[in-house]
């Protein structure tokens, strides 16, 4: 008797819940004010890593330190380590909850809990870093990071001798696959017979399977390793350690392998960082360029390349320059067509120059480049 | 009974009382040497998780699985094995409910739907749970290595079919399940992240405690955890209830994975409940596995996971400062626990 009085009200409890829950589960639209983003006293940033990984965070950090002191009277909310999982969510929530209105989620997985929580404050003013999907209140920018890319391919296109270089990437999504394809046109535009050997580890920063790829790789005979990875020090410090060279991404980390180091892409947000709050506060977000899509890239560099390594020869340094000055000039477009991908197929046409937008959907590795997409 | 049951510890309130002043007090210390306002974190975190209604939903979220993965490891404890599996049943729970979800209850109204997904998910946790099961009573196989290595093997199996066939097409190829339609998501409280999952779990946890503290079965299981000889004397097929419990355990922590997906995700990711099933096997081992107990020690631990946030984005020191206090806060339970225990 006791035991199914109890089963029967727990029963009743649950359904009773479930009634109530579903009556009011509907969110009902926030309204949508004009001066989205003013008025709060905090502005918050999350990141997928640590703050000091000789890499994308370190980037995004050393950006936020310039919003600190651009805007002193405004508390900055900073957390790393954030998963790109529903726990961003939270993260998000509390920085509302603790006077941001102004919140920059800065990994890529970080946009679909961004969104959702989007939905609900109405108010608040999201920047994502790279994001492909946007809303109302959550804009996205980036920096077309892969010009410069270009010109690390072609510096070390220049010194490979095996004529095999690796890339270590980590998730097969059109960023990563853009910056292979861009550093594989470098390679093959100044040598037709290297090849790109991609692999990718599915992580954005573990050291363990970045040093195994880097290994296996070198023992496969690549004499120059890159990567699309969160943190970059392990595997430069690994390419230095077995002598072989390194094409940097994210930072600039020539004192970490002053041997090997051949010049690499790095982010400069500081000043787009600036910027972008300063529209915000001043309530000016609606309308500006980064409500949408927002692109910028080595002409207003937030894209830059890198110092090169004391090995790197003069006539090396000098091509690299007169190709960043066509680039800059808007002489030259890496992704100019004709580009075929592994198969041989034309995916841009001859003459053609793709949008970003076009490329932001990248599905494909381009000729030279070895290595399958993970399906 | 029960009230004896938690009061009960050699400690008096005074002495646990002090305990936790004193945590407060030395990592306050910590804090300020580090250049930090230790009042102003306190204050902070306390907002962050029981400040409001708003703080102690998140709590509640995240206490969900791991009430429900520690109950998968208190469930077998009962009869006296040691599972670490929760964390795989969780993940094996997520995916086959994922498979249902996104095959077959696609377009079922929430009243059939969700209860057929928490019955998959269920399904999943309890079929990765045969495996350490049947290895158990044919091969003698030790369940607590079994259970243990089988999570890295759910793990890679989850991203096995997130990387494969339950990619979504629209996610730019970025590694997760296309999302759960909105008839199969757990029911919320408006504006809130607040789900029923956390109604499920005490449900759960209430069950389990009566089961084995008032049936016939749950007098067995204790008789068998009690002494293995005497149950097999007095006629209790000793292996046939260690598998059940196995599976039982395996069928909650699967739960844990579906609510976790369909409440809070909404589609299934690599990292989605990594983790959890570890917590809950250290609040099952706080809780000295009784399934009420369970409750609040998994709430202490979503709170410092909650409150962690706040501590990181107002202290504005590294991420490391939140594992400092949470290993603090354990050595301090453990000492406890080992000066204590029975």
């Amino acid at each position: 008797m006791r035991k199914r009085t109890l089963f029967g009200i727990i029963i009743t409890f649950l359904v009773i819940a479930i009634a109530y829950f579903n009556n009011s589960s509907s969110i009902s639209a926030g309204e949508v004010k004009s001066n989205m983003g003013v008025g709060g006293d905090a502005i918050g940033f999350l990141f997928v890593g640590p703050r000091d990984d000789y890499g994308y965070n370190q980037a995004a950090y050393n950006g936020s330190e310039a919003v600190k002191e651009a805007f002193p009277f405004m508390k900055l909310l900073r957390v790393e380590n954030v998963p790109e999982t529903a726990e961003a969510e939270r993260v998000m929530e509390e920085m509302i909850r603790s006077g941001a209105k102004v919140i920059f989620p800065t990994s890529y997985g970080h946009l679909d809990p961004a969104l959702e929580v989007a939905k609900r404050h109405r108010d608040v003013v999201f920047l994502h870093q790279g994001g492909l999907k946007t809303a109302e209140n959550l804009g996205t920018y980036f920096s077309n990071i892969f010009e410069v890319i270009y010109l690390s391919g072609v510096a070390a296109g220049k010194m490979t001798k095996t004529n095999k270089l690796g890339f270590i990437a980590s998730f097969p999504i059109p960023q990563v696959l853009l910056n292979i394809n861009a550093y594989t046109l470098g390679v093959r535009s100044v040598n037709p017979d290297a090849n790109v050997i991609a692999v990718f580890n599915g992580s954005w920063c573990d050291p363990g399977k970045q040093a195994s790829a880097a290994n296996t790789l070198i023992d496969q005979g690549c004499d120059v390793l890159t990567q699309h990875q969160d943190c970059t020090k392990t595997i430069i410090e690994t390419a230095e350690r077995r002598g072989v060279m390194s094409s940097g991404y994210h930072c600039d980390a020539l004192e970490i392998a002053p041997e090997g180091w051949i010049t690499g892409a790095y982010w400069n947000w500081d000043d787009l960082y600036v910027n972008m709050c300063d529209v915000i506060l001043n309530g000016e977000f609606k309308g500006s360029p980064y409500d949408g899509r927002f692109r910028t890239g080595i002409h207003e560099g937030v894209a830059k390349l890198a110092r090169f390594g004391k090995n790197v020869p003069d006539d090396v340094k000098k091509l690299v320059k007169e190709k960043q000055k066509e680039i800059l000039d808007y002489k030259f477009y890496p992704f100019t067509g004709p580009v075929r991908d592994q198969s041989g197929t034309v995916r841009i046409e001859p003459g053609v120059v793709p949008t970003v937008t076009e490329l932001e959907t990248t599905d494909y590795l381009v000729e030279g480049s070895i290595g399958n997409i993970p399906k | 009974m029960l009230a004896k049951r938690v009061f009960f510890n050699k400690y008096s309130i005074g002495t646990k009382i002090t305990m936790a002043l004193g945590i407060c007090i030395v990592y306050g210390v910590f804090l300020y040497t580090q250049g930090a306002n230790p009042f102003l974190i306190y204050y902070e975190m306390f907002q962050a998780t029981f400040g409001n209604v708003y703080g102690i939903g998140e709590v509640a979220i995240k206490a969900t699985p791991f009430i429900l993965t520690a109950l998968a490891v208190a469930i077998p404890a009962r009869v006296g094995l040691i599972s670490v599996g929760g964390e795989g049943q969780l993940a094996c729970g997520a995916l086959s409910s994922t498979f249902a979800a996104v095959y077959i209850f696609k377009d079922m109204p929430s009243f059939i739907g969700i209860p057929m997904l928490l019955l998959a998910g269920a399904l999943g946790g309890a079929l990765w749970a045969v495996v350490p099961g049947i290895l158990k009573i044919v091969a003698r196989v030790n369940e607590t290595i079994t259970t243990l290595l089988l999570n890295y093997v759910a793990f890679f199996l989850v991203g096995y079919f997130i990387y494969g066939i339950l990619k979504s097409p629209d996610a730019y190829g970025w590694p997760f399940s296309p999302r759960f339609s909105d008839s199969l998501r757990l029911p919320t409280l408006e504006g809130t992240r607040i789900h029923i999952g956390i109604l499920i779990a005490v449900a759960v946890a209430i069950i389990v405690w009566y089961v084995t503290m008032y049936t016939h079965l749950g007098f067995r299981m204790r008789v068998v955890g009690g002494n293995v000889k005497a149950a097999k004397h007095s006629g209790i097929i000793v292996e046939r209830m260690q598998f059940v419990t196995l599976i039982v355990g395996g069928a909650v922590g699967g739960l844990a994975g579906i609510i976790e997906v369909s409440g809070i995700e909404g589609h299934l990711r690599p990292m989605t409940g990594v983790g959890y099933g570890y917590i809950g096997f250290l609040v099952a081992w706080m809780a000295g596995n009784h399934p009420l107990l369970i409750i609040p020690f998994a709430i202490l631990l979503a709170a410092i996971s909650v409150g962690g946030n706040a501590l990181e984005m107002h202290s504005g020191l590294n991420s490391s400062i939140v594992l400092i206090l949470m290993g603090f806060i354990l050595i301090v339970i453990l000492a406890i626990g080992k000066r204590g225990g029975k």
